[in-house]
């Protein structure tokens, strides 16, 4: 059975053997950088396809169906389309944050990569406060939204912006609350050891109820981080033309859109990894055979299996229900899902007291 | 020099020269933003003295959380250099001078200070990890950590009282 | 420690209390049961009865002077409630949740009076100040209490920074945050700090509104609702005067000579502009509000003689100045005028009260046979005593004379001048709290001795 981290170590030992270790470090770090904006690019081609063709299947349609076999190359074509497009400024902006902003976005979504675990033994950075790590650097995210909303000069944008701040902002804390829930249950931060602890079963099957709430209010409050409907406030199209990225035209508007993508993959991973095991693949308690059947399966497919699963849930989402208003979106939050989770976390914490988990 | 070092010296610049930004911008959002960079630099400095929980902390707080609340309202009042108001000269130059001198005290302060010849915990430190931090908060700093609760409860029936309709 | 957690568990009580009750005057009696409650349990302490058991590692020590400090706020707050409380409810829709925050200062109060390290000091301070902000701007529709809390907040958070900075330059110089660890002594005086020292003083000198750090009182005065400016200019004020002292006499004291001057200095500016802008206001309200900045001055010599005379003094002060003030206020809320004209023929019209406020303003300007004489008098002794610069207690017993001035304008335009009927309606109760506080004034004024006589325990 191949594994990515027979590669990885591999290619570790044959660096350090040949160059000095400052050396080897740097490549490794280049190594990892390659690595990563391929899996953006690779990534955003995926999902936009993935999005357009759930859309059609949920429409009964086709979605598209020109560029290449049932329509698989349509983002390469779109892609292209988007890089040699123009990107226009607009005088009134302020020119600087206006370009810079797509960046901040991309960059804050290509940090969310480093503590996520692809695979058995396979992870960028293994911090102890991992889980602390994902949702700091998620609430950057907003930064880049509110400099684009506001470096636009357009009153369209600037509402989008503010609406995603509010809603990003009040939606991370029932986030963090339900990860904090199998913080609590694992007493760990790490998202490596988080995952070692549900070797003998998924923390969504052992926890019982309080588990399974804390994993749908974190399904709940990602799709709003991420702005996607039914939380879509910050670019409902039919209130405020496109919201933040209203004046983004061309290759900046891409890496919005890309960014948008790769988050949504990013928080999926995370709720893949902190619910439902990430790589580990499905054991229940001592059933010896079941469970060494279940590891024939390469780790990497449990892992990208169940985020593109969730990602399937959170398209489905979308198509699925209205949008809220902006009052019922921030009532929706402050009114119910947080005291829910302030509630839930305590029941949680009884649990791991008493040790009635599985 | 090392990496280390390098690294050191690259977030002390970065971490003095936005703060100096922070006040010469004229445009309060580009203040706002500088501000976020100061505490990814200091954030950085945490990391390097191996305090990790510290530095994201850093970051969720002020970065995440404080500093957008900030751009919100700032940008909301779009405020500009147009409407900054024009202060007077003299005033000017006395908080100059007042600045300066502040300045010229506390730089003597930390110059002959005491903490001059103690070298920091580097990487090797452990005070900053979470495990020591919370067993610190919650048996030694326990009584001043659950009144702090107070405070918070005090600050939050106050923003209810100030924001709730008559 | 039975203070402090609860008056913070009748902050809940009280918050609860404004939603489950639809009657308005429902959260008065509850909080003037809480605060009787709180007079109990801080008596029990103060009898050794300990509700709660906690090691706090030696960061707030119970001594009998932060008790009887305790109780001489807590008796204050209590006369405040019985007296204001009716128009605290008018402020606004909120006046539980005015009381709930009222109670949490009392908490604030409660760790500043205890303190031994530089945290709690911290956390004391902010639980002080934040709810603050609050009341001063509760009166939401006038654009004088909003201005009154941003400034009071823009100055609050400012000298809030400055006090932080302090701490951290000693943290930094000694190590630890407790004070009495951080053996600032004469011998071993740094840049550092003495840094910090000057920074805590400075933001200190701010909390209680000492020259030249003041201007924000008088608007923060004028501006909150008289109710709360009230309970800001009394209550609040002696608690912070207990947290500087307590800091500079457990921190700093050893090394006293080297700031001796600075405070000097800072109490003389205090006493003079004090005093003499007080003499130049049309105003009674922000006559008071200047008024409490020359008391203040007064107070501060307790901190620069840094004596036992002194620390009795203070706490004579408080209770003499307080009550006085909260009761002065108490009549003012209820007039429409609050210029010196407003008070013309007031004793044709209401003779009792006229009587009561010439006690109260008597006791102000440090007549004898009142509470204020005494206070002062303890006062200046201990700047006698204590041996350096005589200036100061010549400065301090001219501007003693200053402040007859402008508290007997208010006697003369009651007594000396005809005006209509100013028709303010006061109830029996009222009346008997009244009575009962100028009865306390007196005594404190004839035989002070049973209040310090408590401080030997």
């Amino acid at each position: 059975m191949w594994s990515l981290s027979g590669i990885t170590s591999e290619i570790n030992h044959w660096l350090y053997e040949s160059f000095s270790p400052f050396w080897a470090v740097t490549i490794e770090m280049a190594l990892v950088c390659v690595l990563v904006i391929t899996l953006f690019a690779v990534l955003g081609l995926i999902l936009v396809l993935m999005e357009r063709k759930v859309s059609a299947y949920m429409q009964i349609r086709l979605g598209p169906n020109r560029v290449g076999p049932k329509g698989m190359f349509q983002t390469v074509a779109d892609t292209v389309k988007l890089l040699v497009k123009e990107g226009l400024t607009p005088a009134g902006a302020d020119k600087v944050m206006f370009n810079l902003a797509p960046f901040i976005a991309m960059i804050s979504a290509m940090l969310l990569m480093a503590p996520i675990a692809f695979a058995r033994n396979f992870q960028i950075w293994d911090l102890n406060i991992g889980v602390l790590y994902l949702s700091a650097v998620s609430s950057l995210s907003v930064i880049a939204i509110l400099m684009a909303g506001w470096s636009s000069n357009n009153k369209y944008s600037l509402l989008g912006a503010m609406r995603s701040g509010a809603q990003i902002v009040s939606y991370e804390l029932s986030a963090g609350l339900s990860l904090l829930s199998i913080v609590v249950l694992t007493g760990s931060l790490s998202v490596s050891e988080i995952i070692q602890s549900q070797a003998d079963g998924w923390w969504i099957f052992k926890g019982h109820l309080p588990v399974i709430l804390s994993f749908i209010i974190f399904i709940i409050a990602v799709t709003a981080e991420t702005n996607r409907a039914p939380f879509d406030m910050a670019e409902a199209e039919s209130e405020l033309t496109a919201g933040f990225h209203t004046e983004y035209s061309g290759m900046k508007f891409a890496l919005f859109f890309l960014a948008e993508y790769v988050n949504v993959f990013i928080v999926c991973a995370i709720a893949a990894t902190i619910f439902l095991g990430g790589w580990m693949p499905l054991h229940i308690g001592n059933w010896e055979g079941f469970n060494k059947i279940m590891d024939y399966v390469p780790s990497s497919m449990w892992f990208f299996g169940k985020t593109f699963f969730l990602i399937f849930v959170i398209m489905w989402f979308r198509w699925t229900f209205p949008r809220l208003r902006i009052d019922q979106l921030l009532n929706l939050e402050w009114k119910y899902l947080l005291p829910i989770s302030m509630v839930n976390i305590l029941l949680v914490t009884l649990i791991a007291i008493m040790k009635w988990h599985f | 020099m090392n990496i280390t070092e390098i690294l050191f010296w690259f977030l002390t610049a970065l971490a003095i020269l936005s703060a100096l930004m922070v006040v010469f911008s004229r445009n309060p959002v580009h203040s706002v933003l500088w501000l976020i960079l100061v505490f990814f630099a200091i954030s950085g400095h945490y990391i390097m003295l191996n305090a990790q929980f510290l530095a994201i902390v850093n970051l969720i707080v002020y970065a995440g959380a404080i500093m957008v609340l900030f751009l919100f309202v700032i940008m909301l009042m779009n405020m500009n250099s147009d409407s900054e108001p024009q202060k007077n000269k003299w005033l000017k130059m006395a908080g100059t001078v007042a600045g300066g001198s502040l300045l010229l005290i506390l730089v003597a302060a930390l110059k002959n200070s005491e903490v001059q010849y103690q070298k920091v915990e580097g990487a090797q430190g452990t005070i900053g990890l979470i495990h020591n931090l919370g067993k610190t908060l919650f048996t030694d700093y326990v009584v001043p950590f659950e009144i702090s609760s107070v405070l918070f409860l005090s600050a939050m029936v106050g923003a209810v009282v100030i924001g709730k309709k008559d | 420690m039975n203070v402090i957690i609860l008056s913070a568990i009748l902050g809940v009580i009280m918050m609860y209390t404004g939603v489950m009750s639809k009657n308005k005057s429902t959260a008065r009696y509850v909080a003037t049961a809480g605060i009787l409650a709180l007079i109990g349990a801080n008596w029990l302490e103060f009898a050794g009865v300990n509700f709660f058991n906690i090691d706090t590692r030696g960061m707030l020590e119970f001594t009998s002077f932060g008790l009887v400090f305790n109780l001489i706020i807590l008796v204050c707050t209590l006369v405040y409630f019985l007296l204001s409380g009716k128009d605290l409810e008018e402020v606004g829709a909120n006046a539980a949740d005015y009381f709930a925050l009222i109670f949490f200062i009392l908490t604030g109060i409660a760790i500043v009076s205890a303190f031994k390290t530089m945290l709690m000091l911290f956390i004391g301070i902010e639980i002080i100040s934040i709810p603050l902000y609050i009341l001063a701007g509760s009166d939401k529709k006038n654009l004088r209490s909003n201005e009154a809390a941003l400034k009071y907040f823009l100055m609050g958070s400012f000298s809030t920074g400055l006090m932080l900075m302090g701490i951290a330059l000693l943290y930094g110089a000694t190590g630890t945050f407790y004070t009495d660890g951080m053996y600032l002594g004469l011998g071993n005086i740094t840049v550092m700090k003495m840094a910090g020292l000057v920074l805590l003083m400075i933001s200190l000198g701010f909390k209680v509104s000492a020259v030249p750090f003041h201007f924000w009182t008088p608007d923060v005065y004028d501006g909150s609702p008289t109710v709360f400016t009230s309970f800001m200019a009394t209550i609040v004020k002696a608690a912070f005067f207990i947290a500087f002292l307590l800091l500079f006499e457990n921190a700093f004291g050893r090394m006293h000579s080297e700031w001796q001057f600075a405070m000097a200095l800072i109490t003389a500016a205090t006493l003079i502009i004090g005093n003499i802008t007080a003499v130049f206001q049309q105003s009674v309200k922000r006559m008071l509000a200047y008024s409490s900045i020359a008391q203040a001055g007064f107070m501060l010599l307790a901190i620069f003689a840094l004596n036992n005379i002194g620390k009795q003094g203070l706490i004579l002060y408080t209770a003499a100045y307080s009550l006085p003030t909260i009761g002065i206020f108490a009549v003012l809320m209820r007039m429409k005028d609050y210029t010196y004209e407003g008070f013309n023929g007031f004793a044709k019209h209401q003779p009792l009260l006229a009587a009561l406020l010439a006690v109260f303003l008597f006791s102000l300007a440090g007549i004898p046979l009142t509470g204020g004489f005494f206070a002062k008098y303890y006062m200046l002794v201990a700047a006698m005593k204590n041996g350096a610069m005589f200036w100061l207690v010549i400065i301090g017993v001219c501007c003693a004379a200053i402040s007859v001035y402008y508290y007997f304008r208010i006697i003369q335009a009651m007594y000396f001048r005809e005006g209509a009927d100013p028709g303010i309606q006061v109830s029996e109760g009222f009346k008997t709290v009244l009575v009962l506080t100028a009865v306390l004034v007196i005594i404190l004024g004839v035989h002070p001795d049973w209040l310090l006589h408590l401080l030997d325990n």
